[in-house]
Formats: structure tokens, sequence, C-alpha cells
């Protein structure tokens, strides 16, 4: 028996996240949904920013495996997983798994002959390649923010039910791309041509996320008496410590200080560590904004003031 | 067209749990899946403050948010305005669960059995609970309320209604104004929970006072 189902306040949802009535297999979907964002983000950064192909190929199994394995360690039924893909007329869960396969399917056909499949017919920069590549592109930005899409459509639970929800998980989706692109590049060696757009991109990112998370909390905390208890747990309670300390605090300033600080370093080795160590921070804040709000994550109490 | 329904009496309820106790028995629901409850509510403002038992089940809702994110097609709504889990076609993603405003959606990764906690049934009757489960439900599914369907059709009320000692629970057709249901509801302004949500629940609360 689970505590929550008897609680007549706000209910906090036990299905999605680590801490659910599963404890550490229910946030195999909170690995799903980071995955897929960060895998998804790489691919769009490696193949736009940087042409990669390393990198993209990174990406695309970060979200072809990743994610999916993910997903089919968090099912009840995995062996039924298929049936996920029939109800895309009303389901977020169903499109974002179309998105996945279509984002999967095109990507690795655009990387095909970069990868050791020569054989296909269309080459890196032909008409038919670059029309692969703007749907996989399409894919990808479609499974960045789907998720966000995912959470927004519950209804009655005030602090996911927002428009902001699409648009933030986007943005933290693109700026983990940004991360992975660099972690990647630095592992293996690799050469980054426009290093300068992609940290500007990079900031821009983090202001944003940044942005979005302070009209984030002042909405909800403007918001029904739900909204502003999922405010009350985010900020004085031991998510806190995920989601400012980890998601805020080391997630965005810090690394938004070190971007600044790596222009300002003369030193190649100094400048570079200080640009893995954003990089490394801000997929962990990544992960812990998703973690926290899927953890206050609050339905209305069942009895409404007033019956 | 049939639109079954149910009226509670919040005046009624002394939130003695038979509820929960006859739903379990018909259901043989294991431990951590509640179809039928009943939680302990405070509403209205000092000096009229009252502390009341609030029964809760699925309302079977005319919109169902549940029917609509479910991405399997499991959850269906039958013309009697039944929605029903087919638990051969869920696999337990649990958005259901998540989308349904009134916490009615159980999950369980398997059966257990009440008194050990074990996946082995510790009884002869804990084995007969475990199959009759097992064929109503699945392992790593979710399931809810029905309003007793197997029960209906042989023209029999839900478990819970024919079970409160206090009469707080009426079942009928909402769509028949002459029903006792539809007389209830208008004569005691029965209310649904959150209609806010557009949900139209099939399960109408009669003020405490």
């Amino acid at each position: 028996m689970q505590f929550e189902d008897f609680k007549p306040g706000p209910r906090a949802q036990m299905e999605w996240g680590f801490g659910g009535r599963r404890r550490w297999r229910d946030g195999a979907l909170l690995m799903a949904l980071f995955l897929g964002g960060i895998g998804a983000g790489q691919f769009v950064i490696s193949t736009w920013l940087i042409e990669s192909v390393t990198s993209a190929l990174i990406g695309l199994l970060i979200v072809g495996v990743g994610k999916t394995v993910a997903h089919l360690i968090y099912l009840g039924q995995p062996a039924r997983f298929y049936r996920l893909f029939l109800k895309p007329s009303t389901s977020w869960i169903s499109r974002g798994l179309v998105f996945m396969v279509v984002f999967v399917a095109f990507g690795a056909a655009y990387l095909a002959p970069e990868i050791g499949f020569e054989w296909v017919p269309w080459t890196m920069g032909s008409s038919l390649s670059d029309a692969l590549w703007f749907v996989a592109l399409l894919g990808a930005g479609l499974v960045m923010i789907y998720d966000g899409f995912v959470l927004a459509s519950c209804k009655s639970i005030t602090s996911w039910n927002t428009a902001l929800m699409p648009p933030l998980f986007f943005t933290y989706a693109l700026a983990g791309g940004v991360a992975m692109t660099y972690l990647t590049m630095t592992a293996t060696g690799g050469e980054i041509l426009d290093e300068n757009t992609m940290l500007s991109l990079d900031a821009v990112l983090l202001t944003t996320m940044f942005a979005l998370i302070v009209i984030y909390v002042a909405s909800m905390a403007a918001s029904t008496a739900t909204a502003k208890e999922s405010v009350r747990r985010l900020t004085s309670t031991r998510l806190a410590i995920a989601f400012v300390g980890l998601a805020i605090v080391a997630g965005l300033m810090v690394p938004l200080a070190l971007t600044y600080l790596h222009e300002a370093s003369t030193e190649g080795a100094v400048a570079s560590a200080l640009l893995a160590a954003s990089a490394v921070l801000e997929l962990a804040g990544d992960l812990s904004v998703r973690h926290s709000i899927l953890r206050a994550g609050l339905h209305a109490p069942a009895l409404p003031e007033g019956v | 067209m049939v639109r079954l329904g149910m009226v509670i009496d919040l005046k009624r309820c002394a939130s003695c749990h038979t509820c929960t106790a006859a739903c379990k028995a018909e259901h043989h629901t294991p431990p951590g899946v509640f179809w039928a409850k009943v939680i302990r509510v405070e509403s209205g403002k000092y000096p009229t403050v009252i502390r009341q038992g609030l029964p809760l089940l699925c309302m079977n809702c005319a919109e169902p948010e549940c029917e609509k994110v479910c991405p399997t097609g499991a959850t269906e709504k039958r013309p009697d305005g039944i929605v029903t889990v087919d638990s051969s076609k869920c696999v337990g993603c649990r958005y259901c669960s998540v989308a349904c405003p009134y916490g009615a959606r159980c999950f369980a990764e398997d059966w257990k059995d009440y008194f050990t906690g074990d996946r082995r049934p510790s009884s002869a009757f804990a084995a007969h609970s475990r199959k009759m489960w097992l064929e109503e439900s699945d392992r790593g599914v979710v399931s809810k309320c029905n309003f007793c369907a197997d029960r209906i059709a042989e023209g029999q009320n839900p478990a819970c209604v024919d079970a409160c000692p206090c009469e707080a629970r009426v079942f009928g057709d909402l769509e028949d104004p002459e029903s006792e249901v539809s007389q209830l509801i208008k004569k005691r302004r029965g209310r649904q929970l959150h209609p806010e949500y557009d949900t139209d629940a099939s399960v109408y609360y009669l003020p405490a006072r």
C-alpha cells in the first residue's frame, strides 16, 4: 500500500521517475527521457554545426539503443512494446515513439555511406542525402520536444500542465546535445571546427534555460494550491538538493560562469578542462531538472474545496 | 442509450471501508491494489469544518483522460459508459495512471500474498485468489474498477453498492431521468469531482451537508 494513494491533499504521482512505486526501476523512464533528449540533441549539433559523423552516430545510438532499452526496462510488459505505436492520434507516447523511429531510421540512412555502407545509392552531400538529413533533423527535434507534451497533457498535475514544458525540455535537450558533442569530440581527439559558434550557442541555451526555469517557478508559485505545493517541494524539501543545488546552481550557473571564464583563459589545456567540466555539469543538471520536475508532479486533491 | 453511473451520499458514508473490503473480496485484488477506497478529508472553514469519508473508485468518465492517453488501445469505453482495461493489450506504461485525475488506476507488478508478501501463495485460498486475479488482470499491467461488469451482466449491482451497510451508494442509468440516480442528482444537487477537467465523470457525490 502506498500512503500517497490515501492522502486527502495533493497526491504525488508515483508512476514515473526514481522513487516511484518500483523505486529504482521506475527511474528507467527518467533515463529514457534524458537519453532521448541528449542523443537527439547531439545528432542535431554534430550534423549541423560540426559535421562529425562519429559524434552524430553516438547520438543516434544513445536514442536507438539507450532510450529503447530504458523504455523496455520500465515497461510492465516489455514483450508487448509494439503495441505502444498503435494510437498516435491521441497519445503522446505513441507519437513520441513514431518520432523516435523516424529519427533513428532516417538518421541511420543519412550516416550510412560514412559508416561502412558505401553500397547505398547516395553519398554525403547529395540531394537525397540532404533530404534524409532534413527528415532526421525533424525527427530529432520532435524527439527532443515530445516528452514535454507528454507531461503537459496531464491536466490534473498543475506543475506539468503548462505550455512551458515543451520549450523547457527542448532547450535542455539541445544544451545536452552541445555538452555531449563537446565531450565526444574531446574524448575522441576530434577537432571542433566552429568552436566559437558552439560555445556561443551553449551560452545562449544556458541563459534561455535559466530564464525558462525562473518563469516556470514564478508562474507555478502564482498558480493553484497544488502548484504552490510543487514549488515548495522543489525549493524547500530534500528535492531542493536536486533542483536548486544540482539543476540550477551546478547545472546552469556554474557552466555559464565556466563558459565566460574559458574565454578569459589563455592556456589551451585549462580552457579545454573548463569546458569539459562545464559539459559534465550541464548533463548532470539536465538529468536533475527532469528528475525534479517528475518528482514534484502532484495531482490536485480528490475533493476540491466547496463540495 | 444507457449510461451506467453511481451516486454516493457523503452524508451517509461512515468511512467503514466495507466497500474496499467487498471490492477486494469480489476481484481478489492483491496488496497495494485498491479499485475502491475511502480517504478521510476535511472540508469547510472554521467554524463549520467537517471531517468526512470520501469513497473513491474509477469514475468511468464519459470523456476519459485515460482512454485518450493510452498508447495501446487497452483502455476502451463501452457503449454503456463503462471504461475497461484489456489486460492482454496493456504494456504497463502507466500513462493512464498519471493522467487520471482521480487516482483510480492501480499498477501491480506481480501478485503477492497478503500475509507473507511472497509471490507464492501461502494457503489454498491464496492460491485461489491468485488464480482469480490473474484471470481478471495480469502481471505488470494497470487495472481499475469497472463497476463490477460481470455482476452487472448478471443483473446485479456492483459489489460495493450491495455491501455498503449505510446504503450510501446507488447504482443505475444516468440517462434515464426517472432512475433513482438521476432523481438523487437532481433533488440533492449531486456533483462530480473535478468537473474542470471536462471528464464528465459517471460517479456523483451528494453533499455531506
